[in-house]
């Protein structure tokens, strides 16, 4: 119980915006998808995925890394080899679609029009081949068809099926109220026993019929003779008023359409509760992992500084970020997600002392501050002020016996440094970095870098980062 | 009584030789006031001892000391002049020295210790507080 207490205090409202989300996203995954082989084999991954992690947990390297390569590469097969299927469905729906669309399959499907039209095919001694899918997916059942996505009517019916049509020998698949494919090539039927007057058009019927829940009208262009080819077997209809019941039952139009849809609710719901649940433990296993413990040196951010005053002083430029949580979020944090942030809006000209707090602290979600060092920093704001200043040449090291240096001159003489009132006042001369005289014999110049002390100066843009010292040498007189 | 003697030396070589070359910064003609001229500022590693002055911009601790050497002209009351002694940035030692008419040189010294390496300069101030020169040198091994 405390357990459950525990969880629930720790969730942030972000988290339930992630968890919500990525539910809804998986959901609706699945929704687009389902019925497809792609959920299949995204399955068939994820099982990939648990064995690799079983096998690490295990120690079996190579099982875990033949694992790692299967699941690499299948994440690659689903995009090549399911590029139809995915294209299909963001073609087949706009954003809002996608996102939000109806999700039932279409259940209008124009009964009357169909019966009509296999009658005047009929009448008309035009073969026919229709098919109405039942819940069996025949994607890979089905050779050869055409995509059409035309809306159903007699007249399209019979043009499909018109002797000079090229897609008249296939068979027409009736989904909802369009026509979706024409010209598809069915599997054929390899029993022995079928009387002789079925050709070849009979027989793709029944092998579709047989390997499927799909009904299949059949049209006789010898006959004119209109058959139903489903279950498994061939099914008389006398008449159209026969077609059409057979049609409905197959369909489950009308009368069980809400038994349906409330099936299909349900299904939809226990979707919907799988995917919360699944995110869920991805969730968990993220943030609620065995704790890591991990100590961050962050470089400590000024923000909202007055323009008019400049940082002379800080008593420390990076603090040390204690931090925890989950192995897997503390092994991911780059260095650019941690930030220590103090607000200068209310410093004043001189010492300002800051405690930081975590409303100071950037961190990815997840982890936490378990401890700063040090918890508080100074900051010392000056006013700016920029003078030009001598520079001095600074000399070590020993002459060699016999050698005086009598002179020397800098060029430029002088340099134009910024920096806070209070340090400039205590400043007049810039020096410049250490000169070694133990390898100096004659006079000459050497260009030496400036050093600038407290780092905070800075030289003016106009200013030489470097000055020419020159020197003269002379013999030492006995 | 000696020392005394040696800068006596050093003041009548140099009215003798007349204005020689200011060391660094500033030029001794420039810095008139009230008829006070400098006409000369340098450091010295031996000022006064067999000539005027060892005149140099580096000097070893192993020296010992280190002296500035200033003459002034045109003097016409007794007076004083100040050596300010700066390492880097920081007031060492400040020396108050008498000055008489016409013509005067004189000299401050400073004992060179281990700690004293690194940059040093010396401002030379008139009785007023006027800056007449700056002399920079460095204290080495």
């Amino acid at each position: 119980m405390d357990a459950v207490a525990g969880f629930f205090i720790g969730v942030r409202w972000q988290d339930i915006v992630d968890i919500l989300l990525n539910s809804f996203l998986l959901f609706r995954f699945y929704v687009l998808f389902r019925g497809t082989t792609v959920l299949r084999v995204i399955a068939g991954i994820v099982f990939l995925w648990f064995a690799q992690r079983l096998a690490v947990f295990l120690g079996l390297i190579v099982t875990s890394w033949l694992f790692q390569g299967f699941t690499a590469v299948a994440a690659l097969i689903i995009i090549i080899i399911f590029r139809n299927e995915i294209r299909a469905v963001l073609q087949a729906r706009n954003l809002r679609g996608i996102l939000w669309g109806s999700i039932r399959k279409a259940t209008s499907t124009p009964v009357e029009i169909i019966v009509a039209s296999a009658y005047e095919l009929s009448k008309k001694r035009i073969g026919a081949l229709m098919v109405i899918p039942g819940k069996d997916d025949l994607e890979d059942l089905l050779q050869k068809g055409i995509d059409w996505q035309g809306k159903i009517s007699r007249e399209m019916v019979i043009s499909v099926f018109w002797p000079d049509n090229p897609v008249h020998d296939g068979a027409a698949i009736f989904e909802g109220e369009r026509i979706v494919q024409v010209g598809a090539i069915l599997p054929l039927s390899q029993r022995p026993d079928l009387p002789s007057r079925y050709g070849t058009r009979h027989r793709a019927a029944l092998g579709l019929a047989e390997v499927s829940d799909a009904l299949v009208i059949v049209v006789s262009e010898e006959t004119g003779n209109v058959t139903l080819a489903h279950g498994g077997r061939f099914v008389g209809v006398s008449d159209n008023q026969a077609l059409a019941h057979h049609l409905q039952a197959h369909l489950g139009a009308a009368t069980d359409a809400q038994l349906r849809i409330k099936g299909e609710n349900r299904h939809l719901a226990v979707a919907a509760g799988v995917s919360v649940l699944l995110v869920l433990a991805i969730w968990m296993s993220f943030t609620k992992g065995q704790d890591t413990l991990i100590t961050y040196e962050v470089p400590v951010e000024y923000i909202k500084r007055d323009p008019g005053v400049s940082i002379v002083g800080t008593s420390t430029d990076t603090v040390r970020l204690h931090l925890s949580g989950a192995s897997s979020l503390i092994q991911s944090i780059r260095p650019d997600q941690v930030k220590v942030r103090l607000d200068l809006g209310t410093a004043v000209v001189g010492r300002n002392a800051y405690t930081i707090t975590l409303q100071s602290i950037s961190l990815p979600p997840g982890v936490r501050v378990n401890r700063v060092e040090p918890a508080e920093v100074s900051v010392v704001l000056d006013v700016p002020v920029s003078l030009e200043l001598p520079v001095q040449a600074d000399w070590v090291g020993r002459l060699a016996p016999g050698l005086v240096m009598e002179s020397v001159t800098v060029s430029p003489s002088k340099v134009r440094i910024t920096g806070g009132t209070t340090q400039m006042n205590n400043l007049s001369t810039i020096y410049t970095e250490k000169i070694p005289l133990d390898k100096i014999r004659q006079s000459g110049a050497a260009t030496v870098n400036l050093v600038l002390n407290p780092p905070s100066l800075t030289i003016d843009t106009e200013s030489p980062r470097k000055v020419t010292v020159s020197y003269v040498i002379r013999e030492r007189e006995l | 009584m000696k020392n005394s003697l040696k800068i006596l030396l050093a003041c009548l070589f140099t009215l003798a030789t007349g204005a020689g070359v200011l060391a660094q910064e500033g030029k001794a003609g420039s810095t008139e006031s009230k008829g006070l001229v400098l006409v000369e500022a340098m450091m010295c590693e031996h000022a006064g001892d067999n000539g005027p002055c060892a005149r140099a911009v580096t000097f070893s601790t192993t020296l010992g000391q280190v002296s500035c050497l200033t003459v002034f002209d045109q003097i016409e009351d007794r007076s004083f002049v100040f050596h300010s002694w700066y390492r880097q940035d920081t007031l060492a030692t400040k020396k108050r020295l008498a000055i008489r008419p016409p013509r005067w040189a004189t000299v401050s010294t400073m004992e060179l210790r281990e700690a004293d390496k690194g940059p040093w300069r010396v401002e030379v101030n008139d009785a007023s507080g006027r800056l007449l020169a700056i002399l920079r040198f460095s204290v080495v091994d």
